[in-house]
């Protein structure tokens, strides 16, 4: 662990699973596109960015286009590309589905740990899941967090 | 079809014997006047014409009409609607182009009906005339204006080369009438003019060429002086008409662009030239020019510049010569100042700025050829033409810079986004003329710029501590005028674009060299100038120029790039005092962009490269020079500073890291940078990943590392060198190895901090692979290799991640990119690449792409998948690696047990992933689409001894793909799929007949064979298709026959058929029987030109 502190030395957060702060800061000009960003409080993954600038002899500014992650809403932002803009901590992880009752999923994650707290996903993806259960079948989810927001988005194969 | 004609013939009688009915009311449908003609009988009126233009053999018919026709064309109403007018005009011409081939319709006697038309005088009758002509020249002269009516190209070609001959003069000839009457009038009424007008148009559209090249036919014609003056008479008379002042302008730019053997000698063709300058200059010096004539005007005098030889020109008598430039100089510092006008008013339409950029090019072409010119004739032209520049790109009161016509200067901040090109890209044309210029008459532009430069310069430091204490006043930024600065900020950046441009040349790919004129230039000087001075003046960029004493004694180049110097300094030292918020980004792009070209061609000048050299440049920038040194050290302070100050401005990082490249990709250059401390410490810092470097942009951060990674190949004792790559490379290998061999990696890999370090490290080896050189491959090879392994296992704890998966793909890219063609020992990239595919495609086994939302970078994993494929094949075409190794034929000739992995393996095993994931949707992408049919390509000519060996329905999409390819998408891919084919086909004759592979073939067979014979093709393609064809006929031999069998027989007409059968046992007669051979297929590919020269025009119809 070490190693790790070092890299994060420069942070202004501590490491640690559960520890880590919602959100870090990161100088607009270096958010990349298909990364995250926090656009009018949303965590957003970047769909568009592009600079411009007023006038010839003026200084960047960054136009960022983002889809909140859960809900999939269009936020937009500018800023002066020196500033700070907020970047969301955001994990995926994969568990697989044991049950659901009362459109709550029973998932197990590869330690053995279940939970019982994530609701069915709406639209086709929950009709999916609830599809596969019902017909028995052995399969995992992808569980996106960030912020205080935990949704499944996600469903594979069982791999091994 | 044949109630028509007859109705149609019906019609023609009755014309035919109506010459006194025809004054009176008109009797047929199609002569009602239009009050009277219901929609459906002008349909069917139409239709009538249209089933003339579409029947086979109308010549009998139109024999019997033609006599009448041009009678019966008098007797069209006026009032008759023009639509309806326009059709049957096109009808007649298509039947008179119809006639013309068997000489059942003779031109002649319509030319001399429409020259009668001419002469009535009456306006009606002239426009109908002149609608004739428009007509005919436009059914005749050219294949895209040509009406289709099923007749062969060959045809249509014929066509045309008998009108050029003939008729094209004629129309020539009727039309100099008109105008030659019209130019005589006093006065045009409206109607009139209109007819004017139209003919000037006609003349316009007959001499249309790129440039004029007539044959010695028409030396009567068009060199008779009277011809050309006509064409400046009729100009001057309705030049206050902007379109037919287009029309007249663009005759007479045709005029200017004459050439070939209609010139008898050299004196015809100096005699010719000297009139139209005469012509033109007693046309410009007499007027004040209008917007719409400037375009022309400027067109005219590229024409003449660019088409008449040097020698022509210079045997002008030398008076006429003189004010020929004269003219010519006042006309582009005209157009220029329009020019910058029409900028202010953001005039959509840019007329001026069209005719001044044709100008300069003009310039460039003269001052190009100088030495075939009274020497110095361009000095003073070219000052004038500089200076007029220079002033419209500066602010008042020295320039005109955004002044409007009143005198009132504007100054609006509009928002310029990321996709407009820097000025340096956008006028590149110009300022590379501007600067050509600036090198002729360098005695006075050099000077000039420095002097400019060094004002704006002293002007902006001062202002900027003004503002500085403004600041400490009311520190509210927002309370600072920015006209002031923005003023000089854009002086300084037109001052450094010329400046660049005029001291040094950006070849793509050589050495550039000093400019000739600027050696000369500080030669000639070299006596007066003081070298410790001017190093001074170099050496002391903080101080002002004029403040050391003696500052007249030195060297004008080394001057000017002083100067540029010092508006470095004050950039750099305003960053240092916190002002970076006041300063221009874009000024700190002239400065790096300007200091990168200058160093390209002027640091450690290279004496032998030189046939003299100038004392003050090689004493302060030769090899083994204080001055060198202390350059060298001065630019890399500088792109230190940048790439601390400036990390929020993606482009200025991305030119100052250009720039520190440049200083490092020269061996020479870069044992001097390694000498520096700063280089050290650059380098520390950026391995550290502290900030400020770890802000920068990835691809800033790619570009870095590139150059740290060339640095280290400079030269260096061999322990500094093993310090050197201590300091750069080895704590990446370290922190990365450090991160991803701790037992919780798996859990603590999402953490962003993690992902970040990641996705650097990742970034980080893209910059290493693209620093590779031919003698630096082995080491870096190695270093890589270690952390591809790693990257493999990295596409297991990042499957969810796709932006990190990506990034990992890349650097297998890169890697094949850069170094394939270099690797002795290819097996190991070969093998890792293997095991990385298996990985994805593990990975995406259960991984669904919603096509719904479909965009391009969805994809960008399968386009990298596709482009690592293309990059490892590409070995087979180019290969630098010292040994013998052929990796196809290892992989046939080692037995299989000590083989590892081949190309092929990698290859196959990739296409297996990425076939099935390529829809037709996918190809609309242009890029997907490209990469795809470059790699089935390469793998059908590498492989094709595997293709029969895919699994079904991977060998039918294959299969399917070529042919979509070859049928429905742009030539270049088109071409792409054909070049596949001719190695498929060898790959069938070496095996079993009646495989999928043979039953495949056989259908290519059809296809290239319909595209060859019967569509119209790009003639670009007829090699990639003949070769292909080649090799499909001797495969497939009998079925070959059968196509050809088949189209003989479906011809009807008995010529025809001979000659096409005589074609087709011509193009075999060389190849019979056909084989597999190279110098067979190289005498078919030639009877096959000859094929298409010879009936490839006659089975494609139009």
């Amino acid at each position: 662990m070490g190693n790790t502190q070092s890299i994060m030395a420069d942070d202004d957060f501590t490491s640690g699973d559960s520890g880590a702060s919602a959100t870090y800061p990161v100088q607009c000009s270096s958010l990349r596109k298909n990364g995250f960003v926090m656009l009018k409080g949303h965590p957003c993954k970047i769909v568009d960015m592009t600079t411009s600038k007023t006038g010839k002899h003026g200084h960047a500014k960054v136009h960022l286009t983002g889809l909140d992650i859960f809900t999939q809403k269009k936020y937009e932002d500018i800023c002066p590309s020196t500033h700070n803009m907020d970047v969301p901590n955001v994990t995926r992880k994969d568990y697989q589905v044991v049950d659901l009752a009362e459109g709550y999923l029973t998932l197990m994650d590869d330690g053995g740990e279940t939970r019982e707290d994530l609701k069915v996903p709406e639209g086709d993806l929950g009709k999916d899941i609830e599809k596969r259960v019902a017909s028995g079948e052995n399969f995992m989810v992808s569980v996106m967090k960030a912020i205080d927001d935990e949704h499944v988005v996600g469903i594979k194969n069982m791999t091994s | 079809m044949l109630p028509q004609l007859i109705t149609s013939v019906r019609c023609g009688q009755c014309y035919s014997h109506s010459d006194d009915h025809c004054q009176g009311p008109p009797g047929s449908s199609t002569m009602a006047p239009p009050s009277m003609v219901s929609t459906e009988q002008r349909q069917h009126a139409e239709h009538v014409f249209l089933s003339f233009r579409k029947s086979k053999s109308p010549f009998a018919i139109c024999k019997t009409i033609n006599l009448s026709l041009t009678k019966c064309l008098f007797v069209f109403p006026s009032s008759l609607q023009k639509y309806v007018r326009e059709q049957i005009l096109l009808a007649v011409a298509v039947i008179v182009k119809r006639g013309s081939l068997d000489k059942s319709i003779s031109c002649k006697s319509i030319f001399h009906e429409v020259g009668q038309l001419i002469s009535s005088g009456n306006p009606t009758v002239q426009t109908l005339a002149c609608s004739i002509l428009t007509a005919l020249l436009s059914e005749f002269s050219s294949s895209s204006k040509t009406s289709s009516i099923g007749l062969s190209m060959e045809f249509h070609g014929n066509c045309k080369r008998l009108f050029q001959e003939e008729g094209l003069r004629q129309i020539f000839m009727l039309t100099m009438e008109v105008l030659q009457e019209f130019s005589r009038r006093e006065n045009l009424n409206a109607q009139m003019s209109c007819v004017f007008q139209r003919y000037l148009a006609l003349a316009n559209q007959a001499t249309q060429n790129v440039t004029l090249k007539p044959t010695e036919t028409w030396r009567e014609a068009l060199l008779d002086t009277r011809i050309m003056d006509l064409f400046f008479t009729v100009h001057r008379k309705i030049r206050e008409d902007s379109d037919m002042a287009q029309d007249s302008l663009q005759c007479l730019a045709q005029l200017a662009s004459m050439h070939g053997p209609i010139f008898p000698d050299e004196s015809a063709q100096i005699s010719y030239l000297a009139h139209l300058v005469e012509g033109l200059l007693s046309m410009i010096n007499g007027i004040e020019i209008e917007d719409s004539e400037a375009v022309g005007i400027s067109n005219i005098i590229s024409n003449l510049i660019t088409m008449f030889p040097r020698s022509v020109l210079t045997a002008l008598p030398s008076e006429l010569f003189t004010s020929f430039i004269n003219c010519l100089t006042l006309l582009t510092c005209s157009f220029g100042r329009s020019a910058a006008l029409e900028e202010v008013l953001d005039k959509d339409d840019m007329v001026y700025m069209d005719a001044y950029d044709k100008l300069l090019e003009s310039w460039l072409t003269l001052v190009q050829d100088e030495e075939h010119f009274p020497r110095g004739c361009f000095v003073q032209p070219a000052i004038q033409v500089f200076n007029s520049y220079i002033q419209c790109h500066l602010a008042a009161p020295d320039g005109t810079r955004n002044l409007s016509v009143n005198g009132i200067s504007s100054h609006d901040e509009e928002e310029i986004n990321e996709l407009q090109e820097d000025d340096r890209e956008l006028f590149s044309d110009q300022l590379s003329s501007i600067g050509m210029l600036g090198r002729v008459a360098a005695d006075h532009c050099i000077p000039l710029l420095t002097s400019l430069l060094e004002d704006r310069v002293t002007r902006l430091h001062g202002q900027l501590q003004r503002t500085q204490q403004h600041l400490m006043a009311s520190s509210d930024l927002g309370s600072v005028d920015r006209k002031v600065l923005d003023d000089l900020y854009e002086d300084i950046h037109w001052l450094i674009l010329v400046s660049g441009y005029l001291l040094a040349d950006d070849p793509q790919g050589e050495t550039p060299l000093i400019p000739s004129e600027v050696m000369e230039f500080s030669i000639k000087h070299s006596t007066e100038v003081d070298i410790n001075t001017t190093l001074q003046i170099l050496g002391s960029p903080g101080e002002k120029a004029s403040s050391i004493p003696g500052c007249n004694r030195t060297d004008s180049v080394i001057r000017l790039l002083s100067a540029v110097l010092r508006t470095s300094e004050v950039e750099s030292r305003a960053t240092r005092a916190s002002l970076t918020e006041l300063l221009s980004p874009q000024m700190g792009k002239d400065i790096v962009w300007f200091l990168r070209r200058w160093a390209k061609t002027y640091l450690l000048v290279d004496e032998k490269l030189y046939e003299q050299i100038s004392m003050p440049l090689s004493t302060a920038f030769g090899a083994d020079t204080e001055g060198a040194q202390w350059i060298v050290g001065y630019l890399l302070e500088k792109v230190i500073n940048n790439l601390s100050v400036w990390s929020s401005e993606a482009e200025l990082a991305n030119d100052t890291v250009e720039l520190l490249v440049t200083l490092v990709e020269k061996r020479e250059r870069a044992n001097i940078v390694v000498q520096c401390e700063s280089w050290w410490n650059l380098a520390k810092q950026f391995a550290s990943r502290s900030p400020p470097l770890h802000l920068l942009s990835s691809s800033v951060q790619r570009s870095l590392m590139k150059a740290l990674v060339l640095g280290g190949f400079a030269h260096m004792d061999s322990d500094t060198k093993q310090q050197y790559w201590a300091e750069v490379l080895h704590p990446l290998q370290q922190r990365f190895l450090n991160l991803i061999n701790q037992e919780n990696f798996a859990q603590i890999s999402q953490e962003e901090a993690v992902k970040q370090e990641i996705v650097a490290t990742l970034e980080a080896l893209c910059g290493i692979a693209e620093a590779t050189q031919i003698d630096n491959v082995a080491s870096l090879f190695s270093f890589l290799m270690d952390f591809l392994s790693s990257c493999i296992g990295l596409m297991e704890v990042y499957s969810n991640t796709p932006e990190t998966i990506n990034l990992i793909i890349e650097v297998f890219v890169e890697v094949a990119h850069k170094q394939i063609c270099y690797l002795g020992e290819s097996m190991k990239l070969y093998e890792a690449c293997l095991t990385l595919l298996q990985v994805y495609s593990k990975n995406n086994q259960s991984r669904k792409r919603s096509d719904a939302t479909a965009e391009e970078d969805q994809y960008q994993d399968l386009l990298l998948i596709m482009e690592l494929l293309t990059n490892l094949l590409s070995k087979e075409f180019i290969d630098f690696s010292d040994t013998d190794e052929v990796f196809r034929n290892q992989d046939q000739g080692t037995p299989a047990s000590s083989r590892t992995v081949s190309a092929a393996d990698v290859v196959l095993y990739g296409v297996n992933i990425v076939l099935p994931l390529m829809s037709q949707d996918l190809l609309k992408f242009p890029s997907l689409c490209n990469q795809y049919y470059k790699l089935i390509t390469f793998i059908c000519e590498i492989f094709p001894e595997k293709i029969p060996q895919l699994p079904e329905d991977l060998f039918k999409s294959l299969m399917f793909s070529l042919e979509l390819g070859m049928t429905s998408m742009s030539s270049e891919i088109s071409q792409l799929c054909l070049e596949a084919l001719s190695p498929l086909a060898e790959q069938c004759a070496k095996n079993q007949k009646d495989s999928p592979l043979f039953i495949a073939t056989r259908h290519f067979l059809k296809l290239v064979f319909d595209m060859l014979v019967l569509q119209k093709h790009n003639t670009e393609m007829t090699v990639a298709a003949g070769e292909a064809l080649y090799t499909l006929v001797c495969l497939h031999q009998a079925e070959y026959s059968e196509l050809v069998e088949t189209l003989l027989s479906s011809q009807r007409d008995a010529v025809i058929y001979q000659r096409l059968a005589d074609a087709f046992n011509k193009l075999t007669a060389s190849s019979t029987p056909p084989t597999m051979d190279r110098k067979q297929k190289v005498a078919f590919l030639k009877s096959l030109e000859e094929f298409v020269a010879n009936v490839g025009g006659l089975l494609c119809v139009k």
